[in-house]
């Protein structure tokens, strides 16, 4: 991993422990999910302008799982499924920010908080596209962790 | 599903990201908390905790040795901030006594999309640094005290950052011997 | 060659990990204890090592032998302490340590933020990768 790489890594687990405190009784994701969501808006905003631009809903997904995903997480997606009625679900078999944390089900009630940035950043990113969704995380064994999508009808 | 590596400019595409959710970050403190002088506060405090993990990542990549004077620490934070940010400040304004030193950076990746509101001038946006370095040093017995001189966000011709270097920490005495 | 037992101390002087592989005798106190009593004499060596030598030290304490077996000392930059206890035919057990702390320790426990620095490591990933560690070079030496 490339010293930049720690450095956004350590840059997140602060940002988690800022925002999700270890002592505070019923977590509150929102604010860290909505920090992802305006990331995930903006950096699409700032990189897809060399990009083709995606009419399916299906290339759109594709793109999030191979290029997006090897370009942050390090590692194409292990598995995309849809039920083609806008779920999507995609499976990390070694989700980067779980990869130093446990290889199991060792701290898995505090794993969900370390994939709330990546909820949101999905989401913000699928946003740009012109897909609103909402975007929940299913963990069960850690590095593993399985992201659930589900397209929201277009409002238009 | 198909193998091709990815069709974005990585190193773009990384930077970009750890730029803007740093600024999410901010923006989130300044919510969160009515006085800048407490964002400020709260910027070190991460940057602290970061540096205390940091500087191991630093030494087990580098395996540098121990410096034996603050010109060698400078040098080495000069490499950090290559590896880790991409940017090479320059070492300026030793002090006569050489116990004190400037960083001063053309560009500062943190700041690289932001345009501070007139009602934030207060704001240290880059304070998460001094808290990294002082965390860092500290990891390697010295104590020292960092500062934000000038900053290009506050319209300054440069971004610069003082380094002073307070005192060497000594080993923890075990318990019932002096 | 075998590898006894480990103890990884922070620059405070608390315990943050020790274990056991190949122990054929305990030293009748509680780990606690031990522990306590191995950063002291650790301490007061390091200290007597430096004073006592009769040139500029530089790496200071390494470690001692018995006629059967060896302590080594490894420190990091940071104050973090490795001591590995070894038979006596094993060498380079320094690089060893220092690939323990860059490769198990900064990997697995300061990139692990569950991990607060400065208390006993908890981290079952660690104690794995740990394991295979020491394991792996247990094989690869003999």
């Amino acid at each position: 991993m490339s010293a930049e790489d720690v450095l956004f890594d350590m840059l997140h687990s602060e940002i988690v422990s800022y925002l999700v405190p270890k002592s505070s009784e019923d977590e509150d994701l929102s604010i860290l999910e909505h920090l992802g969501y305006s990331c995930g808006w903006r950096l699409i905003e700032r990189i897809t302008k060399e990009l083709p631009r995606y009419k399916e809903e299906l290339e759109v997904l594709k793109f999030i799982c191979t290029d997006f995903w090897s370009c942050v997480y390090k590692k194409q997606v292990d598995n995309l499924r849809t039920n083609h009625q806008g779920v999507y679900v995609l499976h990390d078999n070694e989700f980067r920010f779980f990869s130093k944390l446990s290889n199991g089900t060792q701290y898995l009630k505090s794993a969900p908080k370390y994939a709330t940035f990546t909820c949101g950043l999905i989401r913000g990113a699928l946003e740009n596209f012109g897909i609103s969704s909402i975007v929940t995380v299913e963990i069960i064994r850690m590095p593993s962790c399985k992201f659930h999508i589900q397209v929201l009808p277009s409002s238009s | 599903m198909s193998r091709q590596n990815t069709r974005l400019d990585v190193k773009k595409v990384n930077s970009e990201l750890f730029t803007l959710t740093y600024g999410a970050i901010v923006s989130q403190l300044m919510k969160d908390y009515e006085n800048v002088e407490d964002v400020n506060k709260q910027l070190d405090r991460m940057g602290y905790n970061i540096g205390v993990r940091m500087v191991e990542d630093f030494l087990a990549r580098t395996n540098a040795g121990r410096c034996y004077d603050l010109r060698e620490t400078a040098d080495k934070i000069q490499y950090a901030f290559k590896m880790y940010l991409g940017i090479t400040p320059a070492l300026t304004n030793w002090s006569a006594a050489g116990d004190e030193f400037s960083l001063t950076f053309d560009t500062n990746p943190l700041t690289e999309f932001v345009e501070l509101p007139d009602n934030y001038q207060n704001l240290k946006y880059s304070n998460i640094l001094c808290g990294a370095l002082r965390g860092s040093c500290e990891m390697v017995q010295m104590d020292v005290s960092c500062w934000f001189v000038q900053d290009q966000l506050k319209g300054d011709l440069a971004t610069e950052l003082r380094i002073k270097f307070n005192k060497r920490l000594e080993d923890a005495i075990p318990a019932g011997e002096d | 060659m075998t590898i006894y037992n480990i103890y990884i101390f922070d620059r405070m002087g608390t315990i943050l990990y020790q274990t056991n592989w190949n122990r054929l005798k305990q030293s009748g106190m509680s780990s606690e204890e031990e522990a306590k009593l191995m950063y002291g004499m650790l301490f007061s060596i390091k200290s007597f090592v430096s004073k006592i030598s009769p040139l500029d030290p530089k790496r200071g304490f390494l470690c001692y032998k018995t006629s059967k077996y060896a302590l080594h000392y490894y420190e990091s930059l940071t104050g973090v302490k490795f001591i590995l206890n070894t038979d006596i035919t094993i060498k380079n057990v320094r690089d060893l340590l220092h690939q323990l702390y860059k490769e198990i320790y900064v990997e697995y426990v300061v990139k692990n933020t569950e991990c607060e620095m400065g208390q006993p490591i908890e981290s079952e990933l660690f104690k794995l990768k740990l394991d295979q560690f020491i394991k792996q070079h247990m094989k690869s030496l003999q």
